[in-house]
């Protein structure tokens, strides 16, 4: 039989589809996705198992993939302002799939460099996406931080803090981001300067820029921003997009920035458990190639009782959505994971082991740690940064039953406390602000961390 | 065997009505058991007491999202049967609440959970949706005659409308009117303070147990 060959889906025509699509209320559309799911789940015969966090089974990334497929082609997307669905043919999906980038290039000079969608137990170091998107309190420590990020030598991209004022006044509204915005952008480049590594991309553009408008005005170039950097395009939870975020991604796309499609799986939300919400994650993966038409994707899983995504479910749901992903998807990816505790804890070093040994093993890249769910102002620790990158290397190579029972014995070390986990310390409590270095309590604490992690089997330089 | 009373059965079919988020079914069998000579009080015990239930689930991620939302919309069917029954002055909820996501931020989910989880479990809840101003806030508050209002914003940018939301409130002279309960994911308890809010809760089922205790203050 003779291959039907179908046109790629333009952007154009997604815009076309989001004024014509099967016409849904937000309601309808949030009942839609859970009843679809918990069919598919059913179908599939996908079971959570909470014995153990890293499956090895081929076939469940498999199915879970398949799930994900026929659920998009039923359900699709929902533009929250045409109230309409953006849905596609599994054929056009399978299309899609099937051209999406498995490479892309960012960074200049000698930080240039090609990320590659990863493979399973694959011998490749994963991509190490460094920072956090977290507030910071002052331009100064921002500078301090990215400088040390980028000092990192695992460090390929860097995910620069969020300015909570500038000029002293707190960034509040869309112009106010456009000037936070163009501060920062300015601040990072001079901190990657100062680092040796100028040509670093930024792959979380624009982080002060919570509107999508101001986003938009501080990538014009002349704010220092090089088209290979990434920007960051969301959809809300769950497969809900808006006007202005498809508006933000025609800008892009028109002048060919590398769009990194962005996405929060819940578990507990509209997809349900584990086993819904990994399929919801793989569907995700898909949105971002069909309707954002992404270069790459960043995506983090979490429970919604306890916020984090170092949950045995979440742990799971990571593992076997990743897992699809990297079999039959094969672009970038990303994950970063939220940790409960806070920085210069010993359970957040419990817990950035075990969302490494998930991720690695189980076929993505890396964001480095985001402690007490990056809620708080000022605590991150560029050494638990370097931490989070030093394991993501060591434990390339392993196989996912390996990874998995390093991970067993690490969950009994932290789960009771996910709810009411540890609090820490901010960075200036951890480092000296004027030289940016780590303070002398702080280095005994690490060291005493890192031999712990050594001790459970993971060498770590 | 314990043999079940018709009006226990009638009960056990309305308890599974709501489990099974079968409105059609609880549509008949409510007006069974009110032509059965159970009163609309006593169906609604029952009815609350399944709700409390499904909320303890989801605390425990035993059941989701989607399945607080139909349970709530097969509650809804039961009560628009069953209240008109009851004299006015024997209707009693935990309390009032107006609740929404600050001016600037379209994060909604948690805030969805809260409602959803609040409405479970007794409240009657004003869910004035997301992006919402200060006035919107106060003006359907003083419109419904609420006991609290609940704001919750996602992100560090939106997370100062907390505090605009309470000091225009205070602006109208209003603040002892009204408890005010915050949340969403940047927010602390230590911010909660610092803008002068009655309370914090960090998830839906915390906001579930702060807020019962705000009521009862």
């Amino acid at each position: 039989m003779e291959e039907k060959i179908l046109s790629p889906i333009s952007f154009i025509e997604v815009l076309n589809r989001s004024l014509t699509g099967p016409a849904a209320s937000e309601r309808e559309f949030d009942y839609k996705v859970g009843t679809k799911l918990r069919e598919l789940v059913k179908k599939y015969d996908i079971k959570y198992d909470p014995e153990n966090p890293i499956p090895s089974d081929d076939s469940l990334a498999d199915d879970v993939f398949k799930a994900a497929v026929e659920f998009y082609a039923d359900v699709g997307a929902y533009c929250m302002d045409t109230e309409r669905r953006i849905t596609f043919t599994e054929e056009e999906i399978k299309e899609g799939i099937k051209n999406a980038p498995c490479t892309t290039l960012f960074g200049e000079g000698n930080e240039a460099k090609i990320f590659s969608a990863r493979k399973l137990e694959s011998k490749d170091p994963p991509w190490c996406h460094v920072g956090a998107g977290i507030s910071v309190s002052s331009e100064e420590l921002l500078v301090k931080l990215v400088e040390a990020f980028a000092s990192i030598p695992e460090t390929d991209s860097i995910s620069v803090p969020t300015l909570m004022e500038v000029n002293g006044v707190p960034i509040r509204t869309p112009p106010l981001e456009v000037y936070g915005s163009i501060r920062m952008i300015a601040l990072a480049h001079e901190a990657m300067k100062r680092a040796g590594r100028p040509g670093l991309p930024i792959l979380n553009l624009v982080s002060t820029a919570a509107s999508q408008i101001a986003g938009i005005a501080a990538t014009a170039p002349q704010f220092g921003i090089k088209p290979t950097d990434g920007w960051l395009v969301d959809a809300f939870p769950d497969l809900k997009i808006y006007n202005d975020v498809l508006t933000k991604a025609a800008y892009l796309l028109n002048w060919g920035a590398n769009i990194g499609a962005c996405f929060t799986p819940l578990i507990g939300g509209y997809s349900g458990g584990p086993e819904g919400t990994a399929i919801m994650s793989v569907a995700y993966s898909i949105n971002g190639v069909m309707v954002l038409k992404s270069r790459y994707q960043l995506y983090y899983v979490s429970n919604i009782i306890n916020g984090s995504s170092s949950s045995r479910d979440a742990l799971w749901t990571l593992s076997v959505s990743a897992q699809a992903i990297s079999r039959n998807i094969k672009v970038p990816v990303i994950h970063l994971s939220y940790q409960a505790a806070d920085s210069a804890t010993e359970m957040l070093f419990y817990e950035m082991v075990a969302a490494m040994l998930a991720c690695v093993a189980s076929g993505v890249s890396v964001e480095s740690n985001h402690p007490s769910k990056a809620a708080i102002t000022d605590h991150i620790i560029p050494m638990e940064s370097e931490f989070y990158c030093k394991v993501a290397h060591a434990v390339v190579d392993m196989k996912r039953s390996e990874a998995n029972e390093l991970v067993k014995t690490l969950l009994p070390k932290y789960e009771k406390d996910l709810s009411n986990p540890p609090k820490g310390k901010k960075y200036q409590e951890c480092y000296d602000v004027k030289t940016g270095k780590p303070k002398e309590e702080y280095l005994k604490f690490y060291k005493v961390m890192v031999k712990k992690i050594t001790d459970l089997g993971i060498p770590i330089e | 065997m314990k043999i079940l009373s018709s009006k226990e059965e009638i009960l056990t079919k309305i308890r599974e009505d709501l489990f099974n988020y079968d409105a059609e079914g609880i549509k008949v069998d409510v007006e069974k058991a009110l032509n059965m000579g159970l009163s609309a009080l006593e169906i609604i015990n029952v009815l609350s007491d399944c709700m409390r239930e499904i909320g303890d689930k989801f605390a425990r991620l035993e059941l989701f999202l989607t399945d607080l939302m139909m349970a709530g919309d097969v509650m809804k069917v039961a009560l628009e049967i069953l209240l008109p029954k009851i004299p006015k002055e024997k209707i009693s909820t935990k309390g009032k609440i107006v609740i929404g996501t600050v001016k600037g931020d379209i994060h909604d989910i948690g805030k969805n959970i809260v409602s959803a989880m609040l409405t479970a479990s007794g409240f009657e809840v004003y869910d004035i949706g997301k992006d919402v101003s200060a006035s919107k806030f106060l003006e359907e508050a003083e419109k419904v005659k609420a006991d609290i209002i609940g704001a919750s914003a996602l992100m560090t940018t939106t997370m100062p409308a907390l505090k605009d939301l309470i000091d225009y409130i205070k602006a109208k002279n209003l603040r002892n009117k009204y408890k005010i309960i915050i949340g969403g994911g940047p927010v602390t308890k230590e911010y909660a303070e610092e803008i002068g809010a009655d309370a914090y809760a960090e998830n839906a089922v915390e906001a579930i147990k702060v807020i019962e205790n705000l009521i009862k203050k």
